[in-house]
C-alpha cells in the first residue's frame, strides 16, 4: 500500500483556510464528498464522531482524523496544510496545522489500521514535516509525501 | 597487640571507603555495583594483596547480621499496597520455587560434580534464593523502570526467598552430617519446615507491632530513634530465632509492619536506615570476597560454569515458569522474571555453613558458588536494563526531574511539609497555578522570603513551600516536573492516538472493529480496560483489544484510568514471539485448537 494508493495528487489542500477544528473537519468532509460521491454531512458525522472518542491530534501540530463508511469502495486519503494553526484539542495542546483525513470502507479491518500507522510513522518524521509546511504547492506536498513513503518502506 | 587493633581498623575502613567510592565509577558504567564490592573484597583477599582472612565463623557471623539490616529495610520500603499487589505469585517462588531450583540445580550439580544427590541438593539449596540486595539495586538504581506488577514480584520475592533457602540449607547440612541419605529427609523436615516459617511469620508481626509501640510511646532524641529501631529489629531476629523460628522471615516481617505504620519518625528511620544497608551491603560483600580463594577455583570452574549456564537457562526458567502459571503473566513477564534470578551475597553466606559444619566438601561447595553468583551478577546483573527494554517492560519516565524536598513536620503524621524547586520548563514555570488545597505557603526567590499570595508568577530557581496531607505529592510532582523526554519509541510505546476514557466502550469497538463481550459494551473505555486487566490499571499497563491495543497514560488517585492511549500496531516486536514461557491463555488457545482441528476437516 502506497501513498500513491492512500491519497491523489488531487486530493492534497495545501493551504486549506480554517478557523476551527470542527470547521477543519467540515471543509475536509466536503472534499471527500467531492472526490468519493457520498454525502458530506455522512462523512462529517463519521469523523466527528470518532473525534468524540478522543482526539485524533497526535501531537506536534499533527492531526490524523479517521473513520469508516459503509459506501466507500477503497481507502480514502486526503490531505491539508492550514494556512492558520488551529486548536485541536491534542495531547500536547499545540495547535494543528497538518490534518491526513483516513476514510476506509466498513469491512476493511486490517488495511486500515495498517493504512494508519502507515500515515502515523509518516508524519512522525520531523524532517519531512518541516519540509511540508515550508511549502504550499500540492504536487510538492505529493512528491516529498511518496518520497517519504518510499524511504519508509526500503 | 594494640598496633595491629590500628592496623586492622585502617585497612577495614579503607577498603569501605574504596569500595562506597567505586560505586560512583559503577553508576557512571552501569556495571553491577555489588560485583565490585565483591571484586575489591577478592583483590584484597588473600590471592590480591594478600590479606589473609580466613574466619568462616567471624563472616558468618557478620554477614548474618548484615542480611537481617537488609532483609528489615527492604520490609520496611516495601508499601504493603506494593506487596498485595504481587504477594500471591511472589510467595509462590520464594517457597515452591526455590524448592524446585534446588531440586532441578541439585540434580545437575550432583551429575557433573560427581557429588551424592544431597549433597547435590544442598549446592541448589545454596544457590536457590535470589539476592534481596542485588535485585533490589538493579531494579530501583539502575535507571530504567520497570513496570509495576513485576518489579513488586521481583522485590518481594527476593525479600522473602532466602528463608527458605537458608532452611533447606540448613536442613541438608544436618543431613549430611548425621551421614544419612536423602531417604532421611522426609516428614519431620517438612515439619519443620512449616514450624520455622509459622513462628517466623507471627514472630515478626508481634515484633513488629512492638517496634512500633516503643518508637509511638518513646520520646527520645531523634538521633537516637533510629538506632533504637535497628536494636529492635536485630532483637527481634534474635528472639525468634532463638525459639526456633526463621528469624530472616521474621526482622522482613516486621520491618514490613513497622514500614507501613505511618511512623511521625518513619523517614529519618527510612534514611538512616538507607545508609547502613550500603554499608551493610559493602561489608558483606567485602568479607565474602575476602574470605574465597580464587586460586582453588580452577579444580571446579569448568563444571561451575557449566551449572551457572544452568540456573540461569534451564532451572531458574522452568521453575519460575510453573510458579507463575497458576497466575496470569504474559510471556514476555515470565521471561525477565526468569532472567532476574540474581543470585548474590545470600548464597555465598550459605555456602559458609557447610565450612562452619566441617562437611568433607565443604571448600568445593563454598566456591562453586562463589562462581555462579559472580557470573550471575555479571551476566544477568549487567543486562537486566537490556532485557527489560527488549522485552518492552520498560516503562517511560511519568515525569522529568524533579526537586523536593520532604519536611517532618511534630505531630502531625497526616500533614507534611514540601518544598519544591520551580524548574525551568515545569507547568508551574509556564504559568501554571497551584491549586489552594496544596495550600502554597511560601515562595524564596533570591534568598528572599515572600507569602505565595504576592509572589506573583513563579520563576526558576524559586523554592515553594507547600502544607499537604501525604495523599497528594503525585499530583504536585507532575506540576512541578520538568516535561518528561520522550523518544521516539516512547510515543510508539503509549500508542499513536489518545482516547477519552470515559468514552464509551461500544463507540470505540465500533471504530475500530473490535469484538467486545456483550457485557462489555455498555461499559466506558476506562471500565473496560479495568476488567481486562484484572480491576487494576498502572502506568503504562497495555490493554489487548484486538486488533489494537489500549495503554494506560496515566491513572487518577482513585485508580481509574484518567488517559488512554491507542496503538494500531499491538506488541510490534515485543517478545510475544518467544518460544518459551507459554502463558496458560496461550495454553488453553493451543489445546482449544488441537481439538478444532479435526473438526474442521471436512
Amino acid at each position: 500500500m502506497d501513498v500513491d494508493t492512500l491519497v491523489e495528487p488531487g486530493a492534497i489542500l495545501p493551504d486549506l483556510r480554517a478557523n476551527s477544528k470542527k470547521q477543519v473537519l467540515q471543509e475536509l468532509a466536503g472534499k471527500a464528498a467531492e472526490l468519493t460521491g457520498i454525502s458530506e454531512r455522512e462523512i462529517f458525522e463519521t469523523i466527528l464522531g470518532r473525534e468524540k472518542l478522543g482526539s485524533t491530534g497526535v501531537g506536534n501540530g499533527i492531526a490524523i482524523p479517521h473513520g469508516k463508511l459503509a459506501d466507500l469502495d477503497r481507502i480514502v486519503g486526503l490531505f491539508a496544510r492550514l494556512s492558520r494553526p488551529v486548536d485541536f484539542d491534542a495531547l500536547d495542546d499545540q495547535p494543528v496545522d497538518i490534518v491526513f483525513l483516513l476514510l476506509a470502507p466498513q469491512g476493511s479491518g486490517a488495511d486500515h489500521l495498517k493504512a494508519l500507522s502507515k500515515v502515523a510513522r509518516l508524519l512522525r518524521n520531523r524532517t519531512i514535516v518541516d519540509e511540508i509546511r515550508a511549502t504550499r504547492d500540492a504536487s510538492a506536498i505529493y512528491a516529498l509525501m511518496t518520497n517519504a513513503m518510499a524511504q519508509n518502506a526500503a | 597487640m594494640l598496633e595491629s587493633l590500628y592496623v586492622l581498623i585502617l585497612v577495614g575502613t579503607i577498603l569501605i571507603v574504596v569500595a562506597a567510592f567505586s560505586s560512583l565509577l559503577a553508576f557512571r558504567f552501569g556495571a553491577p555495583l555489588l560485583l565490585l564490592f565483591l571484586s575489591i573484597g577478592l583483590l584484597a583477599g588473600v590471592d590480591g594483596i594478600g590479606i589473609d582472612f580466613d574466619n568462616a565463623g567471624l563472616a558468618y557471623f557478620v554477614g548474618t547480621i548484615a542480611l537481617a539490616i537488609i532483609l528489615f529495610d527492604s520490609g520496611f520500603g516495601t508499601r504493603i499496597s506494593t506487596f498485595r499487589l504481587a504477594a500471591a505469585p511472589a510467595l509462590t517462588l520464594a517457597t515452591f520455587g526455590v524448592l524446585a531450583t534446588a531440586i532441578l540445580f541439585g540434580l545437575a550439580a550432583s551429575y557433573l560434580l560427581g557429588l551424592s544427590l544431597v549433597e547435590g541438593l544442598l549446592l541448589g539449596a545454596i544457590v536457590g534464593s535470589t539476592d534481596a540486595a542485588a535485585v533490589f539495586f538493579l531494579l530501583r538504581v539502575g535507571g530504567i523502570t520497570v513496570r509495576e506488577r513485576v518489579r513488586s514480584l521481583l522485590e518481594i520475592e527476593s525479600g522473602t526467598n532466602d528463608p527458605m533457602a537458608i532452611f533447606l540449607t540448613v536442613a541438608l547440612v544436618e543431613t549430611i552430617r548425621a551421614g544419612s541419605g536423602l531417604e532421611s529427609v522426609g516428614i519431620d523436615v517438612a515439619l519443620g519446615l512449616v514450624g520455622q516459617m509459622t513462628i517466623g511469620l507471627f514472630g515478626g508481626l508481634m515484633g513488629g507491632m512492638m517496634i512500633v509501640s516503643v518508637i509511638r510511646r518513646l520520646a527520645i532524641d531523634r538521633g537516637l530513634l533510629p538506632i533504637i529501631t535497628l536494636a529492635l529489629a536485630l532483637s527481634v531476629f534474635a528472639a525468634v530465632g532463638a525459639v526456633g523460628g526463621s528469624g530472616f522471615l521474621a526482622v522482613y516481617v516486621a520491618g514490613l509492619y513497622a514500614g507501613n505504620a505511618k511512623l511521625s519518625g518513619g523517614p529519618t528511620i527510612k534514611r538512616f536506615q538507607d545508609g547502613l544497608t550500603w554499608l551493610a551491603q559493602i561489608v558483606m560483600f567485602l568479607i565474602l570476597g575476602l574470605l574465597a580463594t580464587p586460586s582453588q577455583f580452577g579444580e571446579i570452574l569448568w563444571q561451575s560454569l557449566v551449572l551457572a549456564a544452568f540456573l540461569i537457562f534451564i532451572a531458574r526458567p522452568i521453575a519460575v515458569w510453573l510458579c507463575l502459571l497458576p497466575f496470569d503473566f504474559q510471556r514476555r513477564e515470565m521471561a525477565f522474571v526468569s532472567w532476574v534470578g540474581l543470585r548474590g551475597a545470600v548464597s555465598i553466606l550459605l555456602a559458609i555453613v557447610p565450612l562452619i559444619g566441617g562437611l568433607d566438601e565443604s571448600r568445593l561447595f563454598f566456591n562453586a558458588a562463589f562462581i555462579i553468583v559472580l557470573v550471575s551478577l555479571l551476566v544477568q546483573g549487567w543486562t537486566i536494563a537490556n532485557v527489560a527494554r527488549r522485552l518492552g517492560l520498560v516503562v517511560p519516565p511519568q515525569t522529568g526531574a524533579i526537586e523536593k524536598h520532604e519536611l517532618e513536620l511534630p505531630g502531625s503524621p497526616d500533614h507534611e511539609l514540601l518544598s519544591y524547586r520551580v524548574v525551568d520548563g515545569s507547568p508551574v514555570a509556564r504559568g501554571e497555578r497551584i491549586p489552594r488545597w496544596a495550600r502554597p505557603s511560601l515562595v524564596i526567590r533570591d534568598g528572599r522570603s515572600m507569602r505565595y499570595q504576592y509572589a506573583g508568577r513563579l520563576q526558576a530557581g524559586d523554592y515553594v513551600f507547600l502544607f499537604i496531607s501525604p495523599r497528594y505529592p503525585p499530583l504536585l510532582d507532575r506540576l512541578f516536573a520538568r516535561p518528561a523526554d520522550l523518544s521516539p519509541d516512547d510515543a510508539e510505546f503509549f500508542g499513536e492516538f489518545t482516547v477519552d476514557p470515559a468514552a464509551n466502550a461500544g463507540a470505540l469497538a465500533e471504530a475500530y472493529a473490535i469484538p467486545l463481550q456483550p457485557e462489555e459494551a455498555a461499559m466506558t473505555v476506562s471500565e473496560l480496560m479495568m476488567s481486562r486487566l484484572g480491576g487494576e490499571a498502572d502506568y503504562g499497563d497495555r490493554v489487548s483489544a484486538a486488533p489494537v491495543e489500549l495503554i494506560v497514560r496515566q491513572v487518577g488517585l482513585d485508580g481509574t484510568v484518567v488517559a488512554a492511549g491507542l496503538s494500531l500496531e499491538p506488541e510490534r516486536g515485543r517478545g510475544s514471539h518467544i518460544p518459551l514461557f507459554f502463558s496458560r491463555r496461550d495454553l488453553v488457545a493451543g489445546v482449544r485448537r488441537l481439538f478444532s482441528r479435526p473438526g474442521r476437516q471436512p
